[in-house]
């Protein structure tokens, strides 16, 4: 690798605690751990790359914002037909109603604690990781917006879209009503 | 303010995201407007299923081994600064020429590179004992077997390095892993010792270190660092138990007795 001269130190201080935020980043953009370890591997060799722009601050947000990309463009080649064109609205039919669960099936899958896991990975891309940098990542809106590339209007209104997408997911209904049954 | 407004505000409200006066109207609206105080709810309920039941991909070992080989690459590209093996050339070199001067350089020179290249190499064991340690990545392969660890580590490896259970001697042996020493994948032996974890990395001695190297001792960060030669192979031991002990521990391991 042609790279300029990279602070051994100063990258495994910035980068290194930020692979388990980037691994679970790329796996839920990607739905697979063996695509994720490929993304982080490809967005570390970016940002030893791009290493010498980074000016400190948000070692965070600057990786993410690597990931993320990585993700799409791993995505991109491998799977096209995932990205829909825009910010990937097209798929939320699919989102509210996903496809063939039954809600019986879906008690039967609360059991593997799985159901929520499917609601959240059918959101569409661009909604499902807002979500999930806020809810698992804990990130500000200022640094989600900073890593998905989008006004903070929009982070909150995809954020606010996401729960709401959720909140009326079949799947969760089925378990609330299943749980309720047997408690 | 009122229930549309509420509306707009509560998902912030609950992202820790609005100021304490926009807090405290929404509170004060929250108080009073049940179908509001509903939605709060609805939010606060979603929020802690996510964060119970969705799980946190972590990384696997992996990845991170992945990132630091490629870490070493990139820093390694560039014309090495201070290639390790080529200090002993010169020093022999510069024993050669023999006149006092150079004798007195050779002295400082001596110590100094010694330092600085042991000192690199302290600190990177170290550094690499602690993010195992305090990462999930401690142990690739989990096994007290030396039938086990000693072909998974040579499979990875073009060297094998011994392995060897010291259970009787208080030190069972708890698995290995691939680790980075001075630019080099390295074969690493975890073993117990009471509560205290044992770092060992094993390499192949380089051809112009002194076999009979008198064992090093360094403290860093509070961990004790040893050093050892024997069975053709360099050894670190890196832990936090006394340097007694592990002192011992390695010369045993060393010797392969």
């Amino acid at each position: 690798m042609k790279s300029a001269h990279v602070d051994r130190a100063r990258f495994e201080q910035a980068v290194l605690p930020q692979l388990d935020a980037a691994y679970n980043l790329a796996r839920w953009l990607t739905h697979s751990g063996n695509d994720a370890e490929d993304v982080v591997q490809e967005a570390c060799e970016r940002a030893l790359r791009y290493f010498e722009a980074f000016r400190g601050g948000d070692a965070k947000a600057w990786f993410l914002t690597i990931v993320r990309h990585a993700s799409y463009d791993w995505i991109k080649r491998n799977r096209p037909a995932e990205i829909a064109p825009g910010d990937g609205t097209e798929a939320i039919e699919n989102a509210t109603d996903p496809a063939g669960v039954t809600p019986e099936q879906a008690v039967m899958r609360d059991a593997a604690g799985n159901a929520l896991n499917e609601a959240i990975a059918a959101l569409p891309p661009g909604y499902r990781e807002v979500l999930i940098l806020r809810e698992l990542e804990e990130l500000s809106y200022k640094e989600i917006a900073r890593v998905a590339d989008i006004p903070i209007g929009t982070v909150m209104s995809r954020l606010a879209r996401a729960r709401s997408m959720l909140q009326r997911s079949p799947l969760l209904h089925a378990i609330r009503e299943g749980n309720a049954g047997r408690g | 303010m009122d229930c549309h407004e509420s509306n707009a505000l509560l998902q912030a409200y609950g992202d820790g995201e609005l100021d304490p006066v926009r807090s405290a109207e929404i509170e004060r609206h929250l108080i009073g407007c049940k179908e509001c105080a509903a939605r709060r709810d609805d939010l606060a309920a979603l929020r802690a299923r996510i964060r119970a039941d969705v799980p946190y991909h972590r990384a696997p070992a992996a990845v991170r081994a992945r990132a630091l080989a490629a870490l070493d690459a990139a820093v390694s590209a560039p014309a090495p600064t201070r290639p390790p093996r080529d200090r002993w050339s010169w020093l022999t070199a510069g024993a050669l020429a023999g006149c006092a001067a150079t004798v007195l350089a050779w002295f400082v020179g001596t110590a100094v590179l010694d330092w600085q290249a042991d000192h690199d190499l302290v600190s990177e064991a170290v550094t690499n004992h602690t993010r195992a340690t305090l990462g999930n990545r401690l142990i690739d392969v989990a096994s007290s077997d030396q039938h086990t660890v000693k072909p998974w580590l040579s499979a990875r490896l073009d060297y094998s390095p011994p392995v060897q259970d010291l259970s009787a001697e208080g030190f069972p042996l708890a698995g290995g892993r691939l680790d980075y020493l001075d630019r080099h994948p390295v074969a690493t032996l975890v073993y117990r010792y009471r509560q205290h974890t044992i770092d060992v990395f094993v390499r192949p001695l380089a051809a112009k270190t002194p076999e009979a190297a008198p064992p090093k001792l360094a403290t860093q960060r509070g961990f004790n660092v040893v050093h050892e030669t024997g069975s053709g192979m360099e050894w670190w031991a890196v832990s936090d138990v006394n340097s007694e002990v592990l002192t011992d521990f390695l010369r045993h391991l060393a010797r392969g007795t």
